[in-house]
């Protein structure tokens, strides 16, 4: 059963394009990625899913129920962390925490003092004396502390220390578990990629492309830096590059298929450093998806 | 009711000071009055040596500042509308407008509640600090006429009473309707404040000048007038009803633009 129906959503911003007909479905209980570059349209889509904003054209369901006429009904379900998070400044974190659970008619301070405790956040201190990954503590536990049936979050681990980012993806893994239904944005694609069962790719306000990971996977790009004497010199000829570029000492190239062929083709060349890495996102949309318009599959 | 106790328990402080001030003013004016009674044959001298235009602006020329009923017209009820129209005006300006100035309407619009139920509840925010400072300025009055050797007409006060809650409700409404729109909380609380501060001073220049007689309507402070209060001892129909007006349009305005807008988060 589809959770999230979105059909030709489109927003504009006094003529400017926010979304533009865009269209994905989100079954239950699955995790969905959104993934594209900063102002591409992720948060716009969120904030028109939650009826901050209306859509211009087009419309969107989300639990069967239409996300401007019902949208109170559907917010009974849902738990969002927004991207940059701000809370009543003079309210203590317990005190925003059971502000946000009246509005769902539950109590469960139990719940709040273990996520608390697992995330490592200090319910007595006020909102406006705590550091912005310590806000992202109090977003994500407020996001989660009245069970929501759908999980809407937007860019979840900015400004998380890893230890914690890995916290963070272990109770994702339980609400899954549970599930869950759950739709975060990013434009990191490995997180994405570790988490999701299917990403939405949105580029320019309009989606490009909807994948499953393995898809992804198999697709995968990446970035390998060599460092070595004379790179001018040295041409790799191996299947896969897409791009090669020189900087310094270093050469720059962006490869896509299996990686052990790589690693092998790799041997032959004198190198003295290297770097794999995931390629930034605009690589991946500059020399793939515009390719041919979108993943072969 | 979340949102409304979410309200109260903020505004508390802010209420508690100014019933505090208010009181304080009203208490400490009718204090002085028994002895400006005393001396009343000195200060009708006085008076009458202010220019002509001057008396009429304060309403000397038609109240004896000498009587309760003329030095609380003059003086109390002066400055109960203009504190009180200050603290109803800067209170409604910030109350819708504020979540979008602090980001936190990203907090309050992804809980189940509609945005007629935020703008319901916190308009009875408002309507609930503005009646209670009113009180608190009623009983601050009947405790001060306690020291006044001479009578306070009560029918006569009790308009008074109306007609300054009126007046605070009314500046109130308009900046509420300012508040569902104006996204930034330093520039509508100016602009709220600069609505009650010229309404003042354009009552004043009514009162001096008889060219400006046609922009009373303009000035909810002339609406209910000590002067008239005292010397017809009622509320002018016409004027209850523009005041009517101006809540009830800026009210609906209000609860039409915030159902209508794109919030800002």
């Amino acid at each position: 059963m589809a959770i999230v129906e979105v059909n030709k959503l489109t927003k504009l911003y006094k003529g400017n394009v926010g979304i533009k007909n865009v269209s994905f479905d989100v079954n239950e209980g699955e995790t969905f990625g959104f993934i594209g570059p900063n102002g591409a349209g992720k948060s716009t889509t969120i904030r028109t899913l939650f009826n901050f904003i209306y859509p211009t054209s087009g419309s969107a369901k989300i639990f069967g129920k239409d996300i401007v006429t019902e949208s109170k009904e559907i917010r009974k379900h849902i738990g969002y962390l927004p991207s940059e998070v701000h809370y009543y400044e003079n309210m203590k974190v317990e005190e925003l925490l059971s502000y946000s659970m009246k509005f769902y008619k539950v109590n469960n301070t139990k719940r709040m003092i273990e996520l608390a405790e697992r995330l490592d956040l200090d319910l007595k201190r006020k909102i406006e004396d705590l550091s912005f990954g310590n806000r992202k503590k109090v977003g994500i536990v407020q996001a989660l502390i009245h069970e929501p049936k759908l999980l809407i979050m937007d860019e979840p681990t900015g400004g998380l220390d890893p230890l914690m980012q890995n916290e963070f993806y272990e109770i994702l893994a339980e609400e899954k578990a549970k599930g869950t239904t759950i739709f975060f944005s990013s434009h990191i694609l490995s997180e994405v990629q570790q988490t999701c069962d299917r990403v939405a790719i949105i580029k320019d306000g309009e989606i490009v492309a909807v994948e499953t990971i393995e898809n992804l996977i198999k697709n995968s790009v990446k970035t390998v830096t060599l460092t070595l004497k004379e790179p001018e010199n040295i041409s790799l000829e191996i299947e896969g590059v897409l791009k090669e570029e020189v900087h310094g000492q270093r050469l720059s190239v962006l490869y896509q298929g299996n990686m052990k062929h790589l690693l092998n083709e790799l041997n032959r060349v004198d190198f003295d450093d290297i770097l794999i890495e995931e390629p930034s996102l605009e690589d991946v949309f500059l020399h793939y998806y515009e390719k041919d318009g979108g993943l072969e599959s | 009711m979340i949102i409304f106790k979410r309200e109260w328990k903020t505004n508390l402080k802010s209420l508690l000071i100014w019933s505090a001030s208010v009181t304080a003013v009203i208490l400490l004016l009718l204090l002085i009055y028994p002895q400006m009674a005393e001396q009343q044959q000195d200060i009708s001298e006085l008076l009458k040596a202010y220019p002509e235009g001057l008396q009429q602006v304060f309403g000397m020329d038609q109240l004896d500042m000498s009587t309760l009923l003329g030095f609380y017209g003059i003086e109390v009820f002066m400055m109960l509308t203009l504190l009180g129209s200050i603290y109803a005006s800067i209170f409604a300006s910030n109350i819708l407008s504020k979540e979008e100035n602090d980001h936190t309407a990203e907090f309050l619009l992804a809980k189940p509640v509609t945005r007629r139920q935020i703008v319901t509840e916190k308009l009875l925010a408002v309507l609930c600090n503005v009646v209670i400072l009113n009180i608190v300025a009623t009983v601050s009055s009947l405790i001060g006429f306690q020291f006044a050797s001479s009578k306070m007409p009560m029918d006569t006060f009790w308009i008074f009473v109306v007609g300054a809650l009126l007046l605070h409700l009314t500046f109130a409404a308009i900046s509420f309707f300012l508040s569902s729109f104006i996204r930034k909380s330093r520039k509508i609380l100016s602009v709220s404040l600069a609505i009650v501060i010229l309404s003042y001073f354009l009552s004043i220049a009514v009162g001096l000048s008889d060219s400006l007689e046609a922009l009373k309507f303009f000035t909810p402070f002339e609406y209910v007038k000590a002067t008239e209060i005292a010397t017809t001892n009622q509320l002018d129909p016409l004027y209850l009803l523009l005041m009517g007006l101006i809540m009830v349009v800026s009210i609906s305005l209000a609860y039409f633009i915030y159902h209508k807008k794109d919030m800002a988060v």
